[in-house]
C-alpha cells in the first residue's frame, strides 16, 4: 500500500501532563493496516482556523470512559513552531502567564492580590458554575502581575483572570 | 362515601427540564395523562420539550430567569389548560411559595401540602420538629449561627466545641450538598461558615447555617416515603447513597446493602415517624446516617421525588411517578403500594444507580460543558437508562451537570455489580468529559464491592492520573492508526463529503506542492 506522506508524525495528548509521541514514517503502513478497529473509538474534532493554518489534526479518543484529545502534525513543522516560538520568548524575557478560566461562569471571590508573591496550588479566585463554586489556583508560584476580574463579574471559557510573573 | 373531594386530573405541566422531566412526561403518558413541557430558549429542542403533547417556553436560558420563574410557570399552566403541576427535583420542588400559588390558582401540586415544604425546607425546623418527634439526631445545634460580634463568634466555638471536630456546617435551607463545608479544626470554622453562608445565600437566597457532628466513616440510609390524603403512610424501602463527593451523591443502591431485616424495620419506622409528625402526603425520602456502630441518626426530609427513586422503583416495581399522580389525584395507595410496603424489610434483588455528569473527574470533577458529538447508552437485560439529553445536545453551564442515570437489577449484589460493570462498558460518550472513568474505576473498588461504602471512600481513595495516562497511551496508539491511514487518504476519497478525508486531502495538498 503507497504511504503518500513523508517524514513523521507527531502526536500531542491535551491533558495535565505533556505527552508527545512521533511516529516513524516506517511504521506508517503497519498501523493503516489496523486502522479500521481504532476508527471505532475515535472521532474528528472540527478544525479551528488556527489548527488548518498551522497544518493539525485535531482527533478525539473515548478510551474507557475518558475523552482524550490529541493533535497529529507533521514533527519536522512542530519543531520549527517550537524553535520559533522559543526565539520569540527568548528575546521578551519577562513574559507573564495567564491564568485563564477553565469554565464560563460568574466570579464570587476573588484571593488574588496584584504583587502579592504565590505557592503553586495556591488558590486566586472562585467562579460560579452549574450552581458550584469552583477555585482557581496558581498553576506556578511567582508574583500576581495583574488581576483582570472583579467579584460579580461574568467571565468566558478562555478568559484572562490574572497575569503571573 | 368518600370525604376528600377527587380533584380531576387530565392534563399534568412538568416545571423541570433534563432526565426528570422526561420521567415525568412518560409517567403520564402511561397514566394517559396529557403531558406539558416547559423550557428555556436553551432547551428549544431538547428531548423533554419534544416527548410532551404540549409545550411553553418560560423565559431565557438561565433558570433564574426560566425554571424557577414560578409566576411564569402558574401562567403557562392556567394558559395550557393543566390541571396539576409536576415539579420534578431541584427548582421549585421544595418551595412552599410556589406549591401554595398553585393550589391558590386551582392546580393541583403534585407534592406535599406547602404547610409540610415549610417545616422540612428549613434543616433546622425540621431538626426541631426530629427531636420533638422523638427520633435519634446527629449532635448539632437547632438555631442558626449568628456570627456578626465577637462575642455571638465565641458562641459559636464553644458550641463547635462541645459537638467535636470534624464538624460540618450545612445550609438551614440547604440542599444537593450547596452550602456545605467540613471543618477539621477550629482555624477553619470562620471561613468555612463564611463560605457557606455566601454559597447558600447565592443558592437559595437565605445564608442561615448550622453546625452537625461529622461522622468519620458513617453510611448515608434513606427510606423512601408515600403518603396519601386519607392519611396512609407508608416506606417503600431503604437506600444506600454513601459513595458521594463533596457530599454529592454519586451512586445509590436499593436495598441498604448488609442491614438486618430488624434494622431496616428499625429505619423505615423512623422515616414514618418523621413523615406523620409533619403531616407528610405524595411522594419524600428521609435522609439518615448510619453510624460505625449501627445508630441511625436523622439528617433531614426531602420533600419531593428524589434523583435516585429509580433504584426502589427496580426493586419493588412500583412506579413512584405514577404513584405521585394517583395521590395527588386524591386515591388512597393502591394495593400494589402496600404490598410493597409490606415486603420492604425482606428485599428480593438488588438495584444499582450511577450518576453520569458532565464533570471532569481528573480536574477535581469541575463542570464540563460542551457539546455531545456522541452519545451511545446501554441496553440489555436488566439495565435503564434515565437520560435527558442525545447526541447533538448543548450541555450549558446554567443547568446542573446530571447528564444521564444508568441503573441497573439483578437478584442479587455481585450480580448486579456485574450487570453494572457491562453496562458501563457499553455507555459510550464523546465531545466532553464525563463522570463515567470514575464510575469504571468505582465498581472495582473492594470498598464498594464489599458493600460497606463510607461517605469519605471517594475523598481517601480516587487517584485518577495514573488511569488517565493509561487511557492516554492507548489513545495515542488508536489515533496513530487512524492518522497513519488518513495518510493515503487522498488517493482514495475524491467527491467523499467526509470531513476527516477533506482534512486529510487538504493536509496532503499542504505538504507536496
Amino acid at each position: 500500500m503507497p504511504v503518500s506522506a513523508k517524514g513523521r508524525l507527531r502526536l500531542t495528548v491535551e491533558g495535565p501532563e505533556p505527552m508527545t509521541v512521533d511516529v516513524e514514517p516506517e511504521d506508517l503502513g503497519a498501523l493503516q493496516r489496523n486502522a479500521v478497529e481504532a476508527r471505532s473509538r475515535v472521532g474528528g474534532i472540527a478544525d479551528t482556523a488556527a489548527s488548518r493554518a498551522s497544518g493539525q489534526r485535531r482527533y478525539e479518543a473515548v478510551v474507557d470512559g475518558w475523552v482524550i484529545r490529541i493533535t497529529v502534525e507533521s514533527a519536522e513543522r512542530a519543531q520549527l513552531w517550537e524553535l520559533a516560538a522559543r526565539a520569540a520568548t527568548e528575546s521578551r524575557p519577562h513574559v507573564g502567564v495567564a491564568v485563564r478560566a477553565q469554565i464560563p461562569g460568574r466570579v464570587v471571590r476573588v484571593w488574588a492580590v496584584a504583587g502579592d508573591s504565590v505557592e503553586v496550588g495556591q488558590r486566586l479566585l472562585a467562579i460560579e458554575a452549574m450552581k458550584m463554586e469552583n477555585e482557581v489556583r496558581a498553576p506556578r508560584a511567582g508574583v500576581i502581575a495583574d488581576v483582570s476580574v472583579g467579584v460579580g463579574q461574568t467571565v468566558e471559557l478562555g478568559d484572562e483572570l490574572v497575569t503571573l510573573e | 362515601m368518600n370525604p376528600v373531594r377527587r380533584p380531576v386530573l387530565r392534563r399534568v405541566l412538568v416545571a423541570n427540564r433534563g432526565e426528570v422531566a422526561l420521567r415525568i412526561i412518560r409517567a403520564c403518558r402511561e397514566a394517559g395523562l396529557e403531558s406539558v413541557a416547559v423550557y428555556s430558549e436553551a432547551d428549544r429542542s431538547a428531548r423533554h420539550v419534544r416527548a410532551a403533547d404540549m409545550a411553553i417556553q418560560v423565559g431565557p436560558a438561565p433558570a433564574a430567569d426560566s425554571y424557577l420563574r414560578a409566576d411564569r410557570i402558574i401562567e403557562a399552566a392556567l394558559e395550557c389548560g393543566a390541571d396539576a403541576v409536576h415539579p420534578g427535583y431541584g427548582f421549585l420542588s421544595e418551595r412552599a411559595d410556589f406549591a401554595a400559588a398553585c393550589q391558590a390558582a386551582g392546580l393541583v401540586f403534585v407534592g406535599p401540602a406547602p404547610a409540610t415544604l415549610a417545616a422540612l425546607g428549613d434543616k433546622l425546623a425540621a431538626r426541631r420538629l426530629a427531636a420533638t418527634a422523638g427520633i435519634p439526631l446527629v449532635p448539632g445545634t437547632f438555631e442558626p449561627l449568628a456570627t456578626h460580634t465577637a462575642e455571638a463568634m465565641a458562641a459559636v466555638r464553644a458550641a463547635a466545641t462541645r459537638i467535636g471536630w470534624p464538624l460540618l456546617v450545612k445550609a438551614a435551607a440547604g440542599g444537593g450538598g450547596r452550602g456545605m463545608r467540613r471543618v477539621d479544626d477550629e482555624a477553619d470554622l470562620a471561613a468555612a461558615i463564611e463560605a457557606a453562608t455566601r454559597e447558600a445565600a447565592a443558592a437559595f437566597g437565605d445564608g442561615a447555617v448550622y453546625l452537625e457532628r461529622y461522622i468519620e466513616g458513617g453510611r448515608h440510609v434513606e427510606v423512601q416515603l408515600l403518603g396519601d390524603d386519607h392519611g396512609r403512610i407508608v416506606a417503600l424501602g431503604d437506600r444506600d447513597c454513601s459513595i458521594q463527593r463533596r457530599h454529592q451523591k454519586l451512586v445509590e443502591e436499593a436495598p441498604a446493602p448488609g442491614l438486618s431485616a430488624a434494622q431496616r424495620r428499625a429505619v423505615h419506622a423512623l422515616g414514618v415517624r418523621m413523615a406523620e409528625a409533619v403531616g407528610l402526603r405524595n411522594a419524600a425520602t428521609a435522609e439518615f446516617m448510619l453510624t460505625p456502630q449501627g445508630e441511625f441518626y436523622f439528617l433531614e426530609v426531602n420533600a419531593r421525588l428524589q434523583v435516585e427513586h429509580g433504584v426502589t422503583e427496580l426493586l419493588t416495581g412500583v412506579d413512584i411517578v405514577r404513584a405521585q399522580l394517583e395521590i395527588a389525584a386524591g386515591s388512597p395507595l393502591s394495593d400494589a403500594v402496600l404490598a410493597a410496603a409490606d415486603r420492604a424489610p425482606d428485599p428480593r434483588g438488588h438495584a444499582i444507580e450511577m450518576r453520569i455528569s458532565a464533570e471532569n473527574p481528573l480536574h477535581d470533577f469541575s463542570p464540563e460543558p460542551g457539546t455531545l458529538t456522541r452519545w451511545r447508552e446501554s441496553g440489555g437485560p436488566g439495565v435503564r437508562i434515565d437520560s435527558g439529553v442525545e447526541e447533538g445536545t448543548v450541555v450549558s453551564v446554567e443547568y446542573d451537570p446530571l447528564l444521564a442515570k444508568l441503573l441497573v437489577l439483578a437478584p442479587d449484589r455481585p450480580a448486579a455489580l456485574a450487570r453494572l460493570r457491562r453496562a458501563l462498558d457499553e455507555f459510550e460518550v464523546g465531545g466532553l468529559q464525563t463522570t463515567l472513568p470514575f464510575h469504571r474505576w468505582l465498581v472495582d473498588q473492594d470498598d464498594f464491592i464489599s458493600g460497606r461504602p463510607s461517605t469519605d471512600l471517594v475523598a481517601r481513595t480516587w487517584d485518577p492520573l495514573p488511569l488517565w495516562r493509561a487511557a492516554a497511551a492507548q489513545a495515542v496508539d488508536a489515533v496513530a492508526r487512524v492518522a497513519a491511514d488518513e495518510q493515503r487518504a487522498p488517493l482514495l476519497a475524491h467527491g467523499s463529503d467526509d470531513p476527516w478525508r477533506e482534512a486529510a486531502r487538504r493536509e496532503a495538498v499542504d505538504r507536496c506542492p
